[in-house]
């Protein structure tokens, strides 16, 4: 037996879009798999389902075999769980799928059509409200057809399923015998099933409030385990995890955990986000969870013999999330130079190793771009030290020359001694639009201290123009 | 003699009992992560992998220079590489001049806490993965290095084995002792100033001084204000250092022990324009 569910106000709704597409994720679709796995959507207001084999769940109460109120019941059933959730819909159960749709479309409320009375029930139709898809008509040729079925003075289904096959056939060839079969409820298809609507979200409403992490972290754990389960059946992974935390405060705490690659190890992304709540605790003790995986497809990596050892993404990911709780976000990173010319201008980027098959091709377009490609024949440059922030000093000067410095860092470390070389100034200022413009004269200096062992620190030296004070940038090492 | 005679004795009566444990297991060759500096590594071929090497010298010794040129050959050979830097003394500037790809470089800023920088290190050994991994510690005063408890390093000597990973520490003064591998002790000599002849630009005025007190070397154009893409780091003087190498006896990996010169040059590519 199959019903059919026609929803009159998607209709109304439809009509106004103009869009007679089929949408999934519509909420007949819904309430259709609610009752059977077996759906088929013939268009957004309709829905057809197989209610064969739910006498157990739907029959008659007292417990007879009658099939006609064990229909009925089901076709109740549906209409009461379609009022529920605020749908006006028509039922129609049939043995006949195309009967079952006519029927919800062209006849009001709850209709059941027991094997057989198939043409007793639609024979009075109107012969114009005759679904021509279902025949695999197309309009133009649908028009011509309801054209001659006027001139032959055919009015209702009844009027046409009692016409002779061979004249039919004759005169509309298999259009009109296809046509002919529906209107006498013998069509003969099966459903064209679609399948259920997969939404990878799992939540949980908690009966007692939780404020550690601790007991939230088994709560995690299941649900994750089951999103992980999900993904995993329908072949695919997750690159972004949304949490959602409904705090005892009626208020909402959101988190995002964007993952560089696909993944669906739950035990991975339950410490990620474990390591992501304890960075931002909820401020709230909470009540209800609920977890969203974006699905992606999974990664696929070649791997090779001679490809040089790189962390595994999973590890890789739980130990930059254990480094961000240990020094912070900020200070975790790969960095990147910025396109000006003030010191130390530099971004801290996500460390993330889909990049590195893009270095090669980004090198071979721009040649610049790869300073020394050559491994055999890399030069050694002097490496330096960088102080942050730069420590202030003291010069003293004699004929413009720096002959003395004396510098203490904020914290710990100072510089101090006589200039036994001094080369510079070099200026450079730049940002003069800014409120933050720099401008400098910078001295690379010879130091030594009388009270050290050390020998020559060599070391960068600079005069703020716009402060008229002197700072030690760092130490060439 | 006797002793020697007694320990082959004890094993031979235990050897039914428990096989083969008293036999010496065959050494690994050690593989090596070239450091780009032809002086050191026509001596010592390169780093150990799966050990440590520590590199300890004063300020200006051309630790940093050493660690930087190791750090850019191993990005060469795409490996996955880490500074964990103590005391946020990174040069961004110099490291792009050194050839270091940061796509493949993760860079971690301790704040200036030694505990941090260690437990960083842990976290990296244990997260596995990495070819290159380099603790700088050497903005770090010297007693509180000299302080650092020992369980660190043996910890980490374990964490290492077995791995193909490279871990260095540049530290002013030794304080690795005998969990390192190798030894790298740098002693500046001299700085070398050669006669320079500037470029002061500014915005779009450009002039250009002489400075010719010092008139021992070339004479070389140096670019003050950085080229688009390439940002020199504006360094004008050259030095000399002077490395002592040892060997840990107790864990050869191979090397040879000795004293190497190596100059750390400045990229002679400049081009004005």
């Amino acid at each position: 037996m199959f019903a059919c569910i026609y929803s009159r106000s998607l209709a109304e709704w439809r009509q106004k879009r103009a869009d007679n597409s089929a949408e999934t994720g519509s909420p007949l679709v819904d309430l259709a798999f609610t009752f059977s796995p077996l759906v088929e959507q013939k268009s957004a207001d309709t829905v057809v389902l197989d209610v064969s084999g739910q006498d157990l769940l739907f029959g008659s109460p007292n417990g007879s075999s009658d099939q006609v109120a064990s229909d009925t019941n089901i076709a109740q059933e549906i209409f009461r769980q379609s009022t529920v959730a605020g749908l006006k819909v028509n039922v129609a159960v049939a043995a006949n799928v195309d009967v079952a749709i006519h029927a919800a479309r062209l006849i009001e409320g709850v209709t059941v059509i027991p094997a057989g009375d198939e043409p007793l029930v639609i024979g009075a139709l109107s012969i114009k409200q005759i679904d021509h898809s279902l025949a695999a008509i197309e309009e133009k040729r649908a028009a011509e057809i309801q054209e001659t079925f006027a001139l032959w003075g055919l009015r209702t289904f009844g009027d046409l399923a009692r016409l002779p096959l061979a004249g039919v056939a004759e005169r509309l060839g298999q259009e009109g015998v296809r046509l002919q079969k529906l209107a006498q409820g013998k069509s003969d298809r099966r459903l064209n099933l679609i399948c259920p609507p997969v939404g990878f979200v799992q939540s949980l409403e908690l009966e007692h409030a939780i404020s550690e992490v601790e007991p939230l972290s088994f709560i995690l754990s299941r649900l994750l385990n089951q999103l992980c389960a999900n993904l995993n059946e329908y072949a695919l992974a997750t690159n972004e995890l949304q949490l959602a935390l409904q705090l005892q405060t009626k208020s909402m705490h959101e988190r995002t955990l964007t993952l560089p690659v696909p993944m669906r190890n739950h035990r991975t992304l339950l410490r990620l986000l474990l390591f992501d709540i304890e960075r931002e605790p909820p401020p709230a003790p909470i009540i209800a969870v609920a977890i969203t995986a974006k699905p992606v497809e999974p990664r696929a990596s070649q791997t090779g013999l001679f490809i040089p050892l790189a962390p595994e993404p999973e590890k890789l990911e739980i130990t930059l999330a254990r480094l961000v709780k240990l020094v912070g976000a900020e200070n975790v990173g790969s960095p990147e130079m910025l396109d000006t010319h003030r010191p130390d201008a530099f971004r801290m980027n996500r460390f993330n190793l889909n990049h590195r098959g893009k270095r090669k091709q980004q090198s071979e377009r721009n040649p610049r771009s790869n300073q020394q490609p050559a491994i055999g024949k890399r030069q050694s440059v002097m490496g330096f030290r960088m102080f942050r922030p730069a420590w202030l000093a003291e010069v003293k000067t004699s004929s413009g020359q720096p002959i003395y410095i004396a510098a203490r860092a904020k914290s710990f470390g100072k510089l101090s001694g006589r200039i036994v070389r001094a080369s510079g100034p070099w200026r450079g200022s730049g940002d003069w639009w800014r409120a933050d413009v720099w401008a400098r004269d910078e001295w690379d200096m010879a130091v030594i201290d009388p009270k050290s062992s050390e020998g020559e620190v060599l070391c960068r030296v600079y005069r703020d123009l716009t402060t008229e004070q002197w700072f030690v940038e760092g130490v060439y090492d | 003699m006797s002793a020697l005679v007694t320990k082959k004795e004890v094993e031979l009566a235990l050897v039914d009992r428990f096989g083969d444990i008293f036999e010496r297991h065959e050494r690994r060759a050690v593989e090596i992560l070239p450091t780009g500096v032809a002086e050191i590594d026509d001596l010592l071929l390169g780093l150990p992998r799966g050990a440590i090497t520590e590199i300890h010298g004063p300020a200006s010794s051309g630790r940093i220079s050493l660690m930087l040129s190791a750090l850019a050959t191993a990005t060469a050979h795409e490996e996955i590489c880490a500074v964990i830097d103590c005391d946020d003394t990174f040069d961004i500037a110099s490291a792009a001049e050194a050839g270091v790809d940061f796509q493949r470089t993760l860079w971690v800023r301790c704040g200036h806490s030694l505990e941090r920088a260690f437990k960083a290190v842990d976290l990296i050994l244990h997260g596995g993965g990495f070819g290159f991994i380099a603790l700088n510690l050497g903005n770090v005063p010297a007693q509180a290095v000299r302080r650092v408890i020992s369980s660190w390093w043996f910890r980490f000597r374990r964490a290492i084995e077995d791995t193909p990973t490279a871990l260095i520490v540049v530290t002013p003064v030794t304080a690795v002792r005998s969990c390192a591998a190798l030894v790298l002790e740098l002693k500046s000599e001299r700085a070398v100033w050669p006669s320079t002849l500037s470029l002061v630009s500014e915005n779009s005025n450009s002039s250009f001084t002489t400075d010719n007190r010092l008139s021992h070397g070339h004479l070389s154009l140096v670019p003050k204000v950085p080229l688009r893409n390439d940002h020199p780091a504006p360094a004008h003087a050259h030095f000399l250092a002077t490395m002592q190498i040892v060997v840990n006896r107790e864990r050869p990996v191979g090397l040879r022990s000795g004293t190497v010169k190596f100059l750390p040059r400045h990229s002679p590519a400049c081009d004005i324009r």
